[in-house]
């Protein structure tokens, strides 16, 4: 035994203390050891690297940071440094997960007896370009098309419509904001002479009145919202007034919400303008020196402007609205009343047959009261789509467009860009294309043989769908999409699959005029190739790769800025440096040193305007703008009998369009739009409970939903949103559409409602 | 029990009475805070301790026998003294609860300007006016609920204390790590308005384990990192003052 074995066993006491006063001086230690974590929180998701970027979905164009995880995206958060001040909605944050949903296209595939079957890329884009220039010969330029988004980036929108207006030398080139914001153009351009919104999203921090005019804004464009929102916490007093059939979630919010009948937008504009009128509110500087009046294609005086909206007194115009004279006094009494009113409104305005005429009358309420062009100052229109603005309005990605502003009708525009793009004068159609609806109706007639589709749903989105699918059906389609299925893959003869944001580098401009960059961060899946890589190997395939000489993100950028910068819209100064080191910035941006554009037509500010006065309207050639004479036209698709309920479409918080990407999102596929709601005096009428399964019958088709009682909606209307595959709505919608921007009228047709017999 | 004792004890029970007395009865009305009386059993405590230690030794000594000498020490030198620190220590941790303390930090400075500011959209502005937080506005949001949760709370609040002093935190100050919705959850959740939201209730398993944060959505909750600088408080103040519309 040794010696010291009556020890007693492990610490002696002074061993004791020792131990635990050195643990208590290096806990103390740590944080300067650099073993701060130690005594910090830790976040729930670990991230290597943090990058800066921009959400997937809506017009709002919300800045992001973007973690990455072992080359994945591991995390989602708001940036602090954009105009969203680090918040982001439901969507925005679902963008961590969409990468890696289920669902995503990992391979080409070609139709065979029927079926679509994997193949190479080799296989797919010569079959494709094989289709292409066999049509293209046999039936000219004019039997090809291209369909695109106002999801894909900038570049690949100007890439394919140089490619097909400059190189095919067809002006078939249309997309889906024909759907979306067409009548937002043709409402700028009948007004100011140049499309996009005149101010910005700051104007709403010093708005004192908002006038929010078909949109569910709460729902649709949430950060916005919280921005409106933000403007009244602070400020208690501004108001808020809100024009929509719907009690939506927004209405819950607002001052004064007048529940407006579909479709008849024009009266209740036109009738505020008689109360501005007849309290004294109008503008006299402004009608004087910066306004124009016109009546179809006459000019008229205001006068004659005084006499026309004499018809449309609020005492009459009340029943045809469907709401009361004294809330329409009172709505433009607020409108024009306040310090600086802000308009905003997006679907209900645009998507219906008068959507232009509305468009320019909501414009004109603020010219003819001055509300324009100081803070807070301005009507703005809200954007569904990421690049509607900068990919497609900007670039003329439509039938009837050219680059920045200029139209294929008009010689003069059609040389311009010959020159800019350096093919033969002449290249150019000068027959403008056919515009969404016209377009799928020549493939119903058989007229265009071949379409190419890239980033869009037309198999759900189009208006009284069913009539199309058998278009779509004959024509050689192929379809350019990051998910399989979809309503519109049904249909192709060639499925490609596509990268989806961070996979791709790329360029988008949001509802402000804001460019802003996208950068690449991780690779696509499976064979997933960017849009365009595609629309380059097509080119080449075609045999017009010295056209499509810019073939990196970077190099179509730096062409598309230096083609700006011969237009009223010149960005050239918005160089690929300033975009991967600032939060975007808003054109027009003529120089690198150029800070951006946050109020167009004032001089002082914006670098196009010129003189000392109020404004410079530069994009009319008396330098005013005009306001229009519209007059209030039959409402589409009266009801009868046997139609007796109006049909309303829209959209909810957390699902975004045809819910491909959404409806795959772990965090947001569990939540079902697919129901009708219908107010409880017409379903107690149709002896229709909550739930019942019901059927929704319109003159061109019927969907079939579950029914929802609530009182968001009227009495003698319904509602159910455009989201679900599984259900189409729009096998009932109606495809008439404005006679100017051709967007169809998704917002009313006459429908009936009966439960749905086992 | 010896007389002198018994003195000693009423003597002790006076002194600590007339202190604490008072600030209990008055904490039962939720006029004096617990920190007032914590503080005050505290200096209740050490006040009676000096006395007993004085009259034990220098009056009563040769009047106590041996063993009740000893016990009195031991109250003087152990037990009240112990009192004293687990007051100054309860004091401590409760103190630091309040607003005034988290701006004792200039650091702080910006977070509570913009808390108590009548006009602020910011979350923690909302909460302060409209007093859904009745007090300790900061740590009421800033621990998470439970034991462990306090002890988190205070050991962060010892890591800022830690870098003040040190002069070694980044300014504009960052929040570190994942925020814990449970201090959102904890009211709002299962309210009406809470429920009616759809996404809230899928969202549900995401939430809780702070893989998103409620702030994302409905924040920011302070003024941010570049609303934080000295140009933009004044320029604020002058906007307050003005008392006009914002400039541009």
């Amino acid at each position: 035994m040794p010696p010291d074995s009556d020890k007693p066993r492990g610490l002696t006491r002074r061993e004791l203390v020792r131990v635990l006063g050195t643990s208590v001086g290096l806990a103390c230690l740590t944080p300067l050891a650099g073993c701060g974590s130690f005594w910090e929180r830790q976040t729930a998701i670990p991230v290597d690297s943090w990058h800066k970027g921009v959400c997937r979905f809506c017009g709002t164009g919300c800045g992001v940071m973007i973690g990455l995880k072992d080359n994945k995206v591991a995390d989602v958060k708001g940036d602090d440094d954009a105009h969203n001040r680090g918040r982001l909605c439901i969507k925005g944050l679902a963008t961590r997960d969409i990468l890696y949903s289920e669902g995503r296209a990992l391979h080409p595939m070609i139709r065979k007896n029927g079926e679509l079957q994997p193949a190479s890329w080799d296989e797919a884009m010569t079959l494709v370009a094989r289709r292409f220039k066999d049509a293209i010969q046999a039936n000219g330029p004019d039997s090809v098309a291209f369909y695109g988004s106002g999801q894909l980036y900038t570049q690949e929108s100007y890439t394919a419509n140089k490619l097909f207006k400059a190189g095919i030398g067809t002006n078939n080139v249309d997309g889906n904001p024909r759907l979306c914001m067409a009548s937002a153009v043709t409402g700028y351009t009948t007004t100011f002479g140049k499309d996009e919104p005149a101010g910005c999203y700051e104007d709403i921090d010093h708005a004192e009145c908002f006038f929010i005019t078909g949109s569910n804004t709460l729902e649709c464009h949430p950060i916005i919202w919280e921005r409106v929102r933000d403007r009244k916490r602070s400020h208690p007093a501004t108001k808020i007034i809100l024009v929509d059939p719907r009690k939506t979630p927004t209405a819950r919010h607002v001052d004064l919400h007048l529940p407006i009948l579909p479709g008849t937008d024009v009266s209740l504009y036109n009738a505020m303008i008689h109360v501005f009128l007849e309290e004294n509110f109008i503008d006299a500087d402004m009608v004087e020196h910066y306004l124009s009046f016109q009546e179809g294609e006459q000019k008229r005086t205001f006068d004659d402007f005084t006499r026309h909206i004499a018809k449309y007194e609020p005492e009459t115009v009340a029943k045809t609205c469907g709401v009361t004279a004294q809330d329409i006094r009172e709505a433009a009494f607020l409108f024009a009343s306040s310090k600086a009113t802000l308009s905003l409104w997006t679907m209900g305005l645009n998507q219906q047959v008068q959507g232009t005429a509305s468009n320019r009358l909501v414009s004109a309420m603020h010219l003819l009261t001055g509300h324009f062009g100081r803070p807070g100052a301005t009507p703005f229109s809200l954007t569904g789509q990421p690049n509607a603005c900068g990919g497609v309005r900007d670039t003329g990605s439509l039938a009837h467009a050219l680059p920045n502003g200029r139209l294929v009708a008009n010689p003069k525009h059609r040389e311009e860009m010959e020159d800019l793009w350096n093919v033969p004068r002449g290249r150019i159609s000068p027959k403008p294309g056919h515009h969404t609806v016209a377009l799928f109706d020549a493939m119903n007639r058989g007229a265009v043989k071949c379409c190419l589709v890239m980033c869009t749903n037309p198999g759900q989105t189009l208006p009284n769908v069913t009539a199309y699918r058998e278009g779509m059906e004959k024509t050689f389609l192929v379809v350019v999409d990051t998910f399989y299925p979809t309503e519109t893959t049904k249909f192709a003869d060639v499925v490609l699959p596509a990268a989806l944001w961070v996979e791709k580098e790329g360029v988008t401009g949001n509802a402000e005029r804001r460019y802003h960059l996208y950068p690449k961060l991780v690779d696509p899946p499976g064979e997933a190739r960017s849009d365009l890589e595609i629309l380059v190997d097509l080119a080449t395939r075609l045999g017009y790769g010295d056209l499509i000489a810019a073939r990196t993100p970077r190099d179509v950028w730096d062409e598309w800025r230096k083609v700006s910068a011969h237009s009223q819209y010149n960005f050239e100064g918005i160089t690929y440096e300033r975009l991967q080191k600032e939060r975007g910035i808003l054109w027009p941006c003529p120089t690198e040193t150029h800070p951006g554009t946050k109020r167009r037509y004032v001089p002082g500010q914006d670098p196009m305007a010129s003189g000392t006065g109020r404004f410079d309207f530069y994009g009319k050639p008396d330098g005013r703008a005009v306001v229009w004479l519209d007059h209030q036209e039959e409402p589409l698709d009266l009801y009868s009998d046997e139609y007796p309920l109006i049909f309303n479409t829209g959209r909810i918080l957390e699902h975004w369009h045809t819910m491909t990407i959404t409806g795959q999102a772990p965090t947001l596929k569990d939540i079902h739009p697919d129901y009708l709601e219908i107010h409880p005096y017409d379903a107690h009428r149709l002896k229709i409970t909550d739930g019942d399964p019901v059927i929704v019958k319109s003159r061109r088709g019927e969907v079939e939903l579950r029914a929802r009682l609530s009182d968001i909606v009227r009495p003698g209307m319904v509602f159910a949103t455009m989201h679900s595959a599984r259900h189409l709505i729009n096998q009932s919608t109606h495809d008439a559409h404005d006679p100017f921007s051709k967007q169809p009228a998704f917002k009313r047709c006459a429908v009936s409602v009966r439960t749905k017999t086992v | 029990m010896a007389r002198p004792l018994r003195q000693s004890l009423i003597a002790f029970m006076t002194v600590a009475g007339l202190w604490a007395a008072p600030a209990w009865a008055a904490g039962m009305r939720d006029a004096v805070s617990s920190v007032d009386i914590f503080r005050s059993i505290g200096i209740a405590a050490s006040v009676a301790g000096i006395l007993l230690l004085i009259l034990v030794q220098y009056v009563y000594r040769k009047r106590l026998s041996h063993s009740t000498y000893h016990r009195l020490l031991l109250v003087g030198v152990f037990l009240l003294p112990l009192t004293a620190t687990w007051s100054t220590t309860a004091t401590v941790m409760e103190g630091t609860k309040s607003v005034q303390a988290c701006r004792s930090c200039h650091v702080m400075h910006p977070f509570v300007n913009d808390m108590t500011n009548p006009s602020s959209p910011t979350l923690a502005a909302r909460h302060y006016r409209n007093n859904w937080i009745a007090k300790d506005q900061c740590y009421a949001c800033h621990v998470t609920y439970g034991a462990t949760g306090t002890l988190a709370g205070k050991r962060d609040g010892f890591r800022h204390w830690f870098h003040y002093v040190t002069n070694t935190y980044p300014d504009p100050i960052q929040y570190v790590g994942s925020y814990a919705n449970s201090n959102c959850l904890s009211c709002h959740q299962g309210t009406g308005k809470w429920e009616r939201v759809k996404s809230h209730q899928t969202l549900v398993g995401e939430l809780s384990a702070d893989r998103i944060a409620c702030v994302t959505c409905h924040g920011p909750p302070h003024p941010l990192p570049h609303e934080r600088t000295v140009a933009m408080a004044n320029r604020d103040a002058s906007r307050r003052m003005a008392g006009g519309p914002d400039g541009q």
